[in-house]
């Protein structure tokens, strides 16, 4: 069903992302004005029957000793042209929420999908992509729902189950923990630079990077195409907190882990898809600083000292990429100062 | 004094048009620029600051989203080698 989607004419002429004013996960609402939208509506985070639920990448309620159901909805703007990938990008963008508990059993995805009515003919598409995506996850599509919309989204509600004792949130890091990153960070300026088409600019951005453009954007579509179930079943044994890194950048997901977990963050290391720098030095994004949104970026987690060999161990094992980017600290915040760079290329 | 107007217009677009306009200028030279997207004007602020372009707000405030920001050459404008 992928192969028909992806070779689909109409949609190879269709640009998705013409069609919004923001794309995938920089669609996403700020931390502030959420914060401030929750002590309005008088949702604390408190909930007696959860286990956890807002404030987190999802909810878990536990329905026996040994089992968890975890949920949690996401759905964006699209961040690429192509349908099919669009898909695949959202199902494991919705996934990763999921995965960033320790959720990764009995994947099901409740698909949200919106289209103008002159983009109708992506809709079979979009869901191609997200099936196929969710098959990588051991995941179905179990339903969904689809309305008319002047701008075009899609994602899914996810549910998951996993153990209540594997479970993971961001609360847990201490002081001295390694926090470890499992992709590179850079796609909101990979993929912006796939939007400057017109002749008055496409020189401009093409010569602000050594590396063609088309393998910038086809390495970012790579990465947020790989789910995050993987890396997250290598570490959470001996993970203390997780998250997934999504519109609001590394940095400000590291500030919400070092909020909800008392600590510091000191970020020491970035791992950049390769190109990706120059082109956020040229649109204004903020990627060295950690301020460049992300869509489905990679696990963010940190681990104890005495139990980094085995997390490193079990990523080599499972293949998944990681690198250690900093350390919690006793302090509060997060700190960026000079960090290294290191170039990533698939 | 120079104006652009990037209302209307997606990212990253907002950055590149600000960025020639900028590259036209000399040293002291001021650009005024009118926009309507949040994040555009992050952006801006931050493409600027980097490359040595003083950064102020008009006081100047239209509808809630729009945002009109000064921006001032100076010497150590690196904006048109880039």
């Amino acid at each position: 069903m992928g192969a028909d989607a992806e070779t689909d004419s109409d949609a190879e002429t269709t640009r998705l992302t013409e069609y919004t004013e923001l794309h995938g996960c920089s669609c996403k609402v700020g931390q502030g004005d959420l914060d401030s939208l929750l002590a309005d509506a008088g949702l604390t985070g408190e909930s007696d029957p959860l286990l956890f639920g807002i404030g987190e990448d999802a909810a878990a309620r536990k329905l026996t000793d040994d089992i968890a159901l975890v949920s949690t909805v996401d759905f964006f703007t699209p961040i690429v042209d192509d349908p099919y990938d669009f898909g695949r990008v959202a199902a494991c963008n919705a996934a990763s929420d999921a995965f960033a508990t320790g959720a990764v059993e009995n994947v099901d995805c409740l698909v949200v999908l919106g289209l103008p009515r002159e983009l109708t003919d992506n809709a079979a598409p979009i869901l191609a992509g997200m099936a196929d995506a969710l098959d990588t996850m051991d995941g179905v599509i179990a339903g969904g729902h689809t309305i008319m919309s002047p701008w075009p989204f899609a994602g899914g509600a996810i549910s998951a189950t996993a153990r209540p004792e594997a479970l993971l949130t961001s609360q847990g890091a201490s002081p001295g923990d390694q926090l470890y990153l499992t992709k590179p960070i850079g796609t909101q300026p990979a993929m912006g630079a796939t939007r400057v088409t017109d002749e008055q600019f496409v020189e401009t951005v093409t010569d602000a990077t050594d590396r063609p453009l088309d393998t910038i954007a086809s390495e970012a579509i790579e990465w947020m195409t790989t789910p995050n179930r993987d890396a997250v079943s290598a570490c959470r044994e001996h993970a203390t907190a997780a998250t997934d890194i999504t519109g609001f950048g590394l940095a400000g997901q590291s500030r919400v882990v070092a909020a909800r977990s008392n600590v510091g963050i000191e970020l020491t290391h970035l791992p950049v898809i390769a190109g990706t720098p120059d082109l956020s030095t040229l649109f204004g994004y903020g990627l060295t600083d950690g301020e460049s949104a992300e869509t489905s970026g990679g696990l963010f987690v940190s681990v104890p000292p005495t139990a980094t060999d085995a997390v490193e161990s079990a990523f080599d094992d499972a293949g998944v990429f990681y690198r250690a980017v900093g350390h919690a600290t006793a302090g509060r915040g997060v700190t960026i100062d000079d960090p290294t760079l290191e170039e990533v290329r698939r | 004094m120079a104006r652009v107007d990037v209302r209307g217009e997606i990212c990253p677009r907002p950055a590149l048009i600000v960025r020639q306009a900028l590259s036209d200028l000399d040293t002291g030279e001021t650009l005024v620029v009118r926009g309507d997207y949040p994040p555009a004007e992050e952006n801006l602020r931050r493409m600027c600051t980097t490359h040595g372009i003083d950064v102020t707000t008009a006081e100047t405030a239209g509808e809630s989203d729009e945002f009109e920001l000064e921006l001032q050459v100076t010497e150590l404008a690196s904006l048109s080698e880039a």
